[in-house]
């Protein structure tokens, strides 16, 4: 360490730039991608846009039920109504998972729910089973309960992919804190549901947020889902949207979906990240 | 005194049991039927045309074990696990080891780290099939063209479409793992690091006689996460693209079995065949990582 320290973080600031390079490369060449010509995309270099311009990004919003153009009649892309689905579904989804897995959590690490070890192991083990053919009785499930190609489907299977492991992160956290910290508030004739209201929760912030943003997470990732439970195009959400897109050398709008669906991420990604690191560490090690 | 104590508990864990109420059902509840039957279906000989179903025990899980491209499957299942967990571990270790450092514009890389996990997955994976797998020519995709028919030529159809989904998984899964250490390492006091250290001389030996064991517990939890995201990630590629390919893994294979061949009894059996090992993986995981949810005491 006393020798060589200039050396040292040479290296250290170059192994950190090819890191970010790295995690950036990827969504980079998504979007200058979707900032070419169709000219541009084939002749031009791969790396760099010098010619930007936002047709691409134009045609996802079209408003058209369908769109005749040279004699070819082609779908829509209602990219705001995708958008609006995305909104609707996430944020139901987000609600549902975050009030059932602080409820459960506050049961098996506060109130000691007996064997309350083991409904936390029989909830983190559904992870294992496999998702692949479970799309087929899920659509039967669904349908049976008349939420085929409805929204309300994907709010209710979604939670199962994301509360074992939000339950785990909260329950690790709400053991960890000392029980005084409540005790000041019955003695001041608080309840256990106003204790819970006004003093854990306050201060259990970032690992709610860090709950949540693991459940964002999850739920961005599915597609199998999605795509069963939403055969109509205007009932799809973003994601799903553009898979049932095609790519050609003279279209590619689904790559400025792609861009632009990502873009909400970087916001709140930069506004969140911190967050959710703080989360995580007071939820595995420290605590309060 | 005495009874009017046990008679609080009794509420309480009423209370308990109605606030767990929520969060089982949306777990237990809403998978029972699918994964019953699933379970259910793999004990019958149910072809999709076919309209009666017979009980047929476990004769599709014998049939399985006697097929070698089950076996094949197998292999490569347990080849792309263990390499894409490893892989992505190592990364993470390398990520959080990195981060963990303070140096000027921290929070800027410490949020590029951060995207690839974070970036919806579901329009990741309609990049990666654009992009990494491209059908059609343009100046970026020539690139990967030639790759992978240079791939696929020399060792079969799909062998690029593997291993672009390898990369594809590290990459998201790389930045998952490494954010989760690296808020580890935040929490661990530095005096451990540095008494360790103390005790050791060489970088190298410093990592794997400090580091490793300081961070295990976060590892298998890591490395839980990122075996259960591996295979989801993989089902919703094969979704997508519907790739046929020279090295299926087993759910992947499940897959085309019922999608395209209409066998759901055999399809079924497969893709649970390996549950009975995810378990045992589990249960190691357990042990490892339950000591994080201890009492401090």
């Amino acid at each position: 360490m006393r020798t060589g320290r200039g050396g040292d973080r040479l290296v250290h600031g170059l192994l950190l730039l090819l890191l970010a390079v790295y995690s950036i490369f990827p969504i980079y060449m998504v979007t200058i991608e979707s900032l070419k010509t169709v000219d541009e995309d084939v002749f031009g270099n791969p790396f760099y846009v010098a010619h930007p311009n936002f047709d691409w990004y134009a045609g996802l919003f079209d408003k058209e039920e369908w769109i005749s153009s040279g004699g070819v009649t082609r779908h829509p892309v209602p990219f705001l109504v995708w958008t609006g689905n995305t909104l609707i579904v996430f944020s139901a989804t987000l609600v549902v998972i975050l009030t059932a897995s602080l409820a459960a959590a506050y049961a098996l690490a506060r109130l000691r729910l007996p064997g309350w070890r083991w409904w936390r192991r029989g909830l983190l083990a559904t992870f294992l089973i496999p998702q692949t053919l479970l799309f087929l009785p899920f659509y039967h499930f669904v349908y049976r309960l008349g939420l085929d190609d409805s929204m309300g489907a994907l709010v209710l299977v979604y939670p199962m992919l994301a509360i074992p492991f939000c339950v785990w992160l909260l329950s690790a956290y709400f053991q960890k804190l000392s029980s005084d910290i409540e005790d000041s508030a019955y003695i001041e004739g608080a309840n256990r549901f106003t204790a819970f209201m006004r003093i854990i929760l306050p201060m259990s912030r970032p690992v709610i947020i860090a709950a949540g943003l693991f459940a964002l997470g999850v739920i961005s990732s599915d597609f199998i889902l999605a795509g069963t439970f939403l055969p109509n195009t205007w009932h799809q959400t973003i994601a799903v949207g553009l898979a049932t897109m095609d790519v050609s050398l003279e279209d590619l709008t689904v790559v400025s979906g792609v861009s632009l669906g990502g873009l909400p991420v970087l916001v709140i990604s930069a506004l969140l990240a911190s967050t959710y690191v703080r989360g995580l560490t007071a939820a595995m090690i420290e605590g309060a | 005194m005495e009874s009017r104590i046990r008679a609080r508990r009794r509420r309480e864990i009423l209370a308990a049991y109605l606030l767990l109420a929520p969060a089982a059902l949306l777990v237990f509840g809403v998978l029972a039927f699918p994964f019953g039957w699933e379970v259910w279906v793999s004990l019958t000989d149910s072809f999709v045309q076919r309209t009666s179903t017979a009980f047929i025990g476990l004769a599709n899980y014998a049939e399985l074990l006697r097929d070698p491209s089950f076996w094949r499957a197998a292999a490569n299942t347990l080849g792309y696990l263990v390499i894409s967990t490893t892989l992505k571990l190592a990364a993470g270790v390398g990520i959080a080891l990195l981060l963990a450092r303070p140096f000027p514009g921290r929070p800027i890389v410490f949020i590029a780290v951060f995207l690839p996990w974070a970036y919806p997955g579901g329009l990741a994976y309609v990049g990666w099939y654009w992009f990494l797998i491209p059908p059609l020519h343009s100046a970026f995709s020539t690139f990967f063209s030639d790759i992978r028919w240079a791939l696929d030529t020399a060792l079969g159809y799909g062998t690029w479409a593997f291993i672009s989904l390898i990369l594809f998984n590290i990459w998201r899964g790389g930045s998952f793992v490494g954010i989760f250490l690296l808020a580890a390492l935040n929490g661990i006091p530095e005096d451990l690091f540095d008494y360790a250290a103390l005790e050791v001389k060489s970088a190298w030996r410093k990592f794997w006689l400090v580091t490793v064991p300081l961070l295990r517990p976060f590892l298998a939890l890591a490395a839980f996460l990122s075996v259960t995201s591996a295979v989801a990630d993989l089902g919703n590629v094969w979704m997508q693209s519907g790739q046929r390919d020279v090295y299926p893994i087993v759910w992947t294979q499940a897959f085309h079995l019922a999608i395209i061949g209409g066998e759901w009894g055999q399809a079924a059996a497969e893709s649970l065949i390996l549950l009975p090992a995810l378990v045992v993986i589990l249960l190691i995981c357990f042990r490892l990582f339950e000591p994080l949810e201890e009492d401090p005491t």
